[in-house]
């Protein structure tokens, strides 16, 4: 037997670079609409901009601080750091080679074309420059660099032009400006060459420009024929035209770039009265924290010596690239009016057939437990219910947790309804989420201006769990109403990402969720609890538990299985144990979307482990796990991942499903996930992951392509076409004894 | 008990009307709150009243807070604990805002801490001020009432055995036990006891270091209470003892088994492994594998030892853990109707507790209750005259039963004896201000006449000194109608006339010794009720 010192990991960074190639293989296959691939490649620059601000940093930071790391590969820090770069440089290269040679050909045949400065027609050249002068360089505010300058102003991954300037002779002016500006130019500028650094040569300067957030970053260009499109990127504009902005100075070499910066920085907790200043005051420090790349195009190679020199950047943390440098602003080409046919064919979210239109939401939940399947399903109800006990004289207060909302979300309308109506309206805005805190401030004040109670997080802690309850005063009595669920509150990205809710009324876990906001309000310690399950503190005890009793019931000879989706499984310690329960010969199923630092099919350790991700169309975000419990099966839904952050130092919530119903219906989604053979790709003892579509070509096998998500799709639309085949009336047949089955 | 039905009297009628009118629309089901200001917590429950006598927890609340460890060692509530508590009972008013609860329907209540602090009417004041809360200060003895009322609903299932055999009910707290004992379903005593986690603490100058230490002090400190306990009862022939309170619920979760929904058992087995277990551990230990606060943790161990050093004075294999507590107990007093069973068992265990108090005084038993049984049927028949209520009634009936058990030290001013008893005494479900005007009604029992300036007579509201004098008056005459201990008149009819009333005694033998005794005692009941009294 392997001592647990010795158990095999994956490296966590690495681990989720190769979850960004996944994504990266959407982008390149040529099965998926161009559009749809285009989306995918700005999905996988921004993942990477992330990634770096957050990840790479904290590496970065462990190696400079001489920290041996935690990682359990043993994998020191400097090693991990050298392997990441390596990964994503190639994986970089792969996603540029994808964009620039397929997608961006095939959308220009389709009529759809980015045209470069060196292809412009002169009437396109004419309107680039017009727009550039009328609206552009009104806006821009160039910087003049000195030598030592350790470029502090360039603001975390905002886009950036450097030019190298050289003086002009008098008669070369390529493009006068008025006379005695000229003159004034001149002399500022000869006092400012005085106080440069003598070793500056050839009197050249450095100037950087930045550009400006507001600004549009697709530029569309006049273009003959009503099917086409022409459109060039601002910062191809701005290195085309740039020369404008420095009168009396010949542009000698220019680039693009961008810097990304650590924004891993935590706000100083002890500061309880004036929480809200100290997280402004982190996020002013965010900007121009220290930098962990520089993203550079390949014009010039001085500029990018001279770029990492000033940030102090080794070789390997720049990367350079071909334009766009910055791909976020392909979302919003694939976002263009018509080119439906380059886009996947749309997947309306269908209502649920479990509640009637005109009916309040809690009549139907009163009823029983409610499902609803996202993306697949309307997010339209949750809405509903806030907006009903908003107007609704009968209820007595709300309470829900905010972490991620829309912009003008629906729900924080209706909560500011409730409370301009006297309902008490509880509201945890955790300001800490991550790239959200100034949205989430903004809207704590909002919230409080319309008289609810704001509860700004929790110091030391996360809150990442999600909760919504109604109280109601009914004839019967008082009412509640639980909405838990594995994703935000948002009805945006609930279009998007792949999540479960349930409604609910059961007593006794809506009387727990009462207790829970005691606790997050600040009104009680932290309750004990029968049926929710919080973390910190009780999640991780009790998925150990209900891992350790499959294992006792396979060591007995029974049946033992696992099954488990969620986004990550990156905590070390449940993975000895899902190794222990493997060894013991329990069957786990695992569907990880992203970070997994478990190896699956080694021998000894992790034989009856089978690890399977799904990156499809939408995100996959709910958090399931099956427990087998010798034929009683219990299936809990979750925020939480499996990972060290979120169990030990957020507040989630983890939740039994107590309705048989509900449970065959998660039961199945599961499965589907497991027979995916279109979308799905499997992870080896090799580390390396395999689409799933190789095991269907394999002889033997004709098992018919499935794709989990589409199948998901389907059913819901059936479900929601036909009603719940327990509605279903049935005749009562009579039949002879015997006669038939 | 009495004070806080004065006060319910004394609020304006207008409220009262008004919440009738709310209570039509919404119907019967209330809502009610119960905010308990303990030595070690303060905590919150929010009830929904089902119908009678039972009640759906809907919600509730607990904060640490340790009021008592300033209180006992250093007799005042410190600065910064009273603005902790404060801050505490303002965002439990903003929970309960939340349930849009009347305030009527919320009680306040404060225990031993508050109780015993020098400056807790500052503390009240500023409470008030600052949440509009009014806290009402439960006495020692109230407390033992309102655990029993609470207990005895849990247990509701047990009824028939406690009524079978001897129990013993008890609640460990912070500042105070509350101690309980029942003869075959009856209370032959109870006692607030001066014992208490915190207390130990503090007599221990602040550590709970050796358990071992702690374990000896208690056993000590116990023996005494224990002797005189027996007295009272067969200690070693309790079968049946319950324990009340948090650390008893925490061993229970732990090692008891679940019997009703209101319920557990420990087996006594189980319950020493468990405190094994403890003794040796840190309160960080306890933290961390028991899963509880640093509040909690702390007190546990100590609060278990004196469980366990009651447990084995008594028979009982097991310990019955109710899940309930004093704030269950002050939920069924305000939610409950009056006339409802659980009052009437009320004011027999009220007579019970007396009884047992009286006995141990060896009071000539068959005089005591003959006098009581004459007193309250002269009481029942003068009604239209003296217009007082049920708790004036037990009071007489308190007052008859211990009116002689001053002779216990010396028939000479026995009844100085007796009012000295009664005062320093505890009385199950009878307040310190009941336990005056019982107190005063037996010093005056025999002559005299009570002035404000004698025996704490003056310290009584004005409505109480009437009181005291009724059943003084009463208590006089039903005295004399027994003055040859013989209980020869076996009853009494009233007949009114214009200036005298006549007592139709229904007797054996001669009962001119009783007349006589009429005529010396009879003049008070002729000063308050305007009649002269004759028996024939």
């Amino acid at each position: 037997m392997t001592t647990p010192e010795r158990d095999p990991f994956i490296n966590r960074e690495l681990s989720w670079i190769e979850f960004n190639a996944r994504v990266l293989s959407e982008a390149e296959d040529s099965g998926v609409p161009l559009l749809e691939r285009l989306k995918f490649c700005a999905i996988v620059s921004n993942n990477f901009d992330e990634f770096f601000m957050v990840r790479v940093a904290t590496v970065k930071r462990q190696v400079e601080n001489g920290q041996i790391g935690t990682c359990p590969t043993a994998m020191s820090p400097r090693q991990q750091l050298n392997r990441i770069h390596a990964r994503c440089a190639e994986v970089t290269e792969r996603m540029y080679q994808v964009l620039t040679e397929e997608v961006l050909p095939g959308m220009a045949r389709e009529g759809l074309v980015r045209v470069q400065p060196r292809d412009w027609s002169p009437e396109q050249r004419d309107a680039a420059r017009a727009y550039f002068r009328e609206k552009v360089q009104p806006l821009l505010t160039p910087i003049r660099i000195g030598t030592g300058d350790t470029l502090s102003s360039v603001r975390n991954l905002a886009l950036h032009g450097a030019f190298v300037l050289e003086p002009l002779q008098e008669n070369q002016e390529p493009w006068p400006p008025r006379e005695e500006q000229r003159e004034n130019q001149h002399e500022e500028q000869h006092e400012k060459q005085q106080a440069q650094d003598p070793a500056q040569q050839e009197e050249e300067l450095l100037a950087l420009v930045p550009l400006p957030a507001i600004l549009e970053r697709v530029v569309y260009l006049p273009e003959r024929g009503a099917q086409r499109v022409a459109f060039t990127f601002l910062e191809e504009l701005l290195l085309e035209e740039g020369g404008h902005l420095f009168p009396g100075y010949t542009v000698r070499d220019s680039c693009l770039f961008r810097v990304t910066r650590d924004a891993d920085l935590s706000v100083d907790e002890g500061r309880d009265e004036d929480f809200v200043e100290a997280m402004e005051q982190v996020l002013e420090t965010r900007a121009r924290s220290r930098p962990v790349r520089l993203t550079i195009n390949n014009r010039s190679q001085r500029l990018r010596d001279l770029l990492a020199r000033a940030l102090g950047l080794e070789p390997q943390e720049v990367y350079q690239s071909p334009d766009p440098l910055e791909l976020n602003p392909l979302m919003q080409i694939a976002g263009i009016a018509g080119f439906d046919h380059l886009r996947n064919e749309p997947w309306h979210p269908v209502p649920s057939p479990e509640i009637e239109r005109d009916e309040p939401v809690w009549d139907a939940v009163r009823r029983r437990d409610i499902l609803l399947h996202f993306p697949y399903e309307a997010f339209d109800p949750v809405v509903r219910l806030v907006r009903d006990a908003a107007r609704d004289e009968d209820t007595l207060a709300l309470k829900i947790t905010l972490y991620r909302v829309s912009a003008d979300s629906p729900i924080v309308r209706a909560l500011e309804e409730a409370a301009t109506r006297g309902k008490q309206v509880t509201v945890l805005v955790e300001l800490k989420a991550r790239f959200d805190e100034q949205t989430n401030m903004d809207l704590a004040s909002r919230l409080e201006r319309a008289g609810a109670i704001v509860i700004q997080g929790i110091a030391h802690l996360k809150v990442h769990a999600k909760a919504l309850l109604v109280i109601r005063r009914g004839t019967g009595g008082i009412e509640r109403y639980a909405y838990l669920s594995t994703g935000n509150y948002n009805d945006r990205t609930a279009r998007l990402y792949g999540d479960i809710g349930i409604f609910t009324a059961r007593e006794q876990i809506t009387t727990e969720m009462g207790l829970f906001f005691n606790a997050v309000t600040g009104y009680s310690v932290i309750p004990g609890l029968k049926k929710l399950i919080l973390a910190p503190g009780s999640v991780r005890p009790r998925l150990l538990e209900m891992i350790r009793r499959e294992a006792l019931r396979a060591e007995n000879g029974e049946k033992g299985l696992i099954i488990a989706k969620m986004n990550s499984l990156a905590d070390p310690f449940l993975i000895r144990e899902l190794y222990a329960a493997s060894r013991k010969g329990v069957r786990i199923m695992l569907n990880v979307r992203g970070i997994c630092m478990l190896v699956p099919g080694v021998k000894g350790v992790s034989t009856g482990i089978r690890v399977v991700s799904i990156v499809d169309r939408f995100l996959e975000h709910s958090r399931i796990f099956y427990f087998e419990n010798g034929g009683a099966g219990e299936i809990y839904l979750s925020s939480a991942d499996w990972m060290p952050r979120n169990l030990d130092r957020r507040v989630e919530l983890m939740f039994p499903v107590e309705d048989a119903r509900l449970r065959r219906r998660i039961r199945g989604f599961l499965d589907a996930y497991f027979r995916d053979n279109t979308k799905a790709r499997e992870l080896g003892p090799d580390h390396q992951w395999k689409r799933a579509s190789a095991r269907r070509g394999k002889a033997g096998e004709t098992a018919p392509a499935l794709r989990a998500q589409e199948e998901l799709y389907r059913h819901s639309r059936e479900r929601a076409l036909e009603g719940e085949p327990e509605n279903r009336e049935m005749f009562r047949v009579r039949r002879r004894n015997g006669a038939g089955a | 008990m009495a004070a806080e039905q004065e006060n319910k009297k004394e609020e304006p009628a207008a409220p009262a009307k008004k919440k009738k009118k709310a209570g039509k629309k919404l119907k019967q089901k209330r809502l009610v709150s119960v905010i308990d200001i303990g030595s070690t917590a303060i905590r919150l429950v929010v009830a929904e009243i089902v119908r009678e006598q039972e009640w759906k927890t809907l919600d509730r609340a607990v904060r640490p807070l340790s009021l008592g460890r300033d209180v006992f060692l250093r007799g005042s509530l410190s600065v910064a604990a009273m603005r902790e508590a404060i801050e505490i009972l303002a965002s439990f008013q903003e929970l309960l805002q939340g349930w849009k609860i009347a305030p009527e329907d919320v009680r306040v209540i404060a225990t031993a801490a508050i109780r015993e602090a020098i400056n807790r009417d500052i503390f009240l004041d500023r409470v008030q001020i600052r949440t509009g809360f009014r806290i009402n200060v439960v006495e020692g003895i109230e407390e033992n009432h309102l655990t029993y009322i609470a207990v005895q609903h849990a247990i509701e299932e047990l009824r028939p055995q406690f009524s079978r055999s001897s129990a013993m009910i008890l609640e460990v707290g912070g500042g105070s036990s509350e101690l309980m004992l029942l003869k075959r379903g009856r209370m032959v005593g109870a006692h607030n006891l001066g014992i208490g986690t915190l207390r130990v603490e503090q007599q221990l100058q602040g550590s709970f270091a050796d358990n071992d230490r702690v374990e000896e002090f208690l056993r000590e400190n116990i023996r005494v209470t224990r002797d005189s306990l027996n007295m009272e009862l067969r200690l070693d022939k309790v079968r049946y003892f319950v324990a009340v309170g948090g650390d008893a619920r925490i061993a229970a979760e732990h090692v008891g088994k679940r019997e009703t929904a209101t319920f557990s058992i420990i087996t006594r087995d189980a319950f020493y492994r468990f405190m094994d277990e403890l003794k040796h551990r840190t309160v960080e230990e306890c933290v961390r594998d028991l899963k509880l606060t640093w509040t909690e943790a702390e007190g546990l161990y100590p609060a278990l030892l004196i469980l366990r050093i009651f447990l084995d004075t008594t028979a009982a294999t097991q310990l019955i853990v109710p899940d309930v507590s004093i704030r269950e107990g002050v939920l069924l007093s305000f939610a409950v109707d009056p006339t409802h069973g659980i009052r009437r068992e009320f004011r027999q265990q009220v007579v019970d507790s007396s009884l047992g108090l009286a006995r141990r005084y060896r009071f000539d038993e068959a005089h005591g209750q003959h006098v009581a049984m004459l007193a309250l049927s002269i009481f029942d028949q003068l009604q239209e005259e003296h217009a007082m209520n049920d708790h004036a009634r037990l009071l007489l009936e308190v007052a008859a039963l211990l009116h002689d058990a001053g002779y216990f030290i010396n028939a000479d001013a026995h009844q100085k004896h007796s009012q000295y008893i009664v005062e320093n005494s505890e009385i199950f479900g009878l307040s310190g201000t009941d336990l005056k005007m019982v107190g005063n009604a037996v010093r005056f029992h025999r002559g005299g006449t009570p002035r404000p300036a004698r025996s704490g007579f003056g310290a009584l509201r004005w409505s109480q000194r009437m009181i005291v004098l009724k059943i003084t008056a009463i208590l006089r005459v039903a005295d004399a109608l027994d003055r040859g201990h013989v209980q020869r008149i076996r009853s009494v009819q009233l007949e009114r006339g214009e200036e005298e009333m006549v007592l139709h005694c229904e007797y054996t033998g001669d009962i001119s010794t009783e007349q006589h005794g009429l005529a010396v005692k009879g003049g008070m009941f002729e000063e308050i009720f305007g009649y002269r009294v004759i028996a024939r």
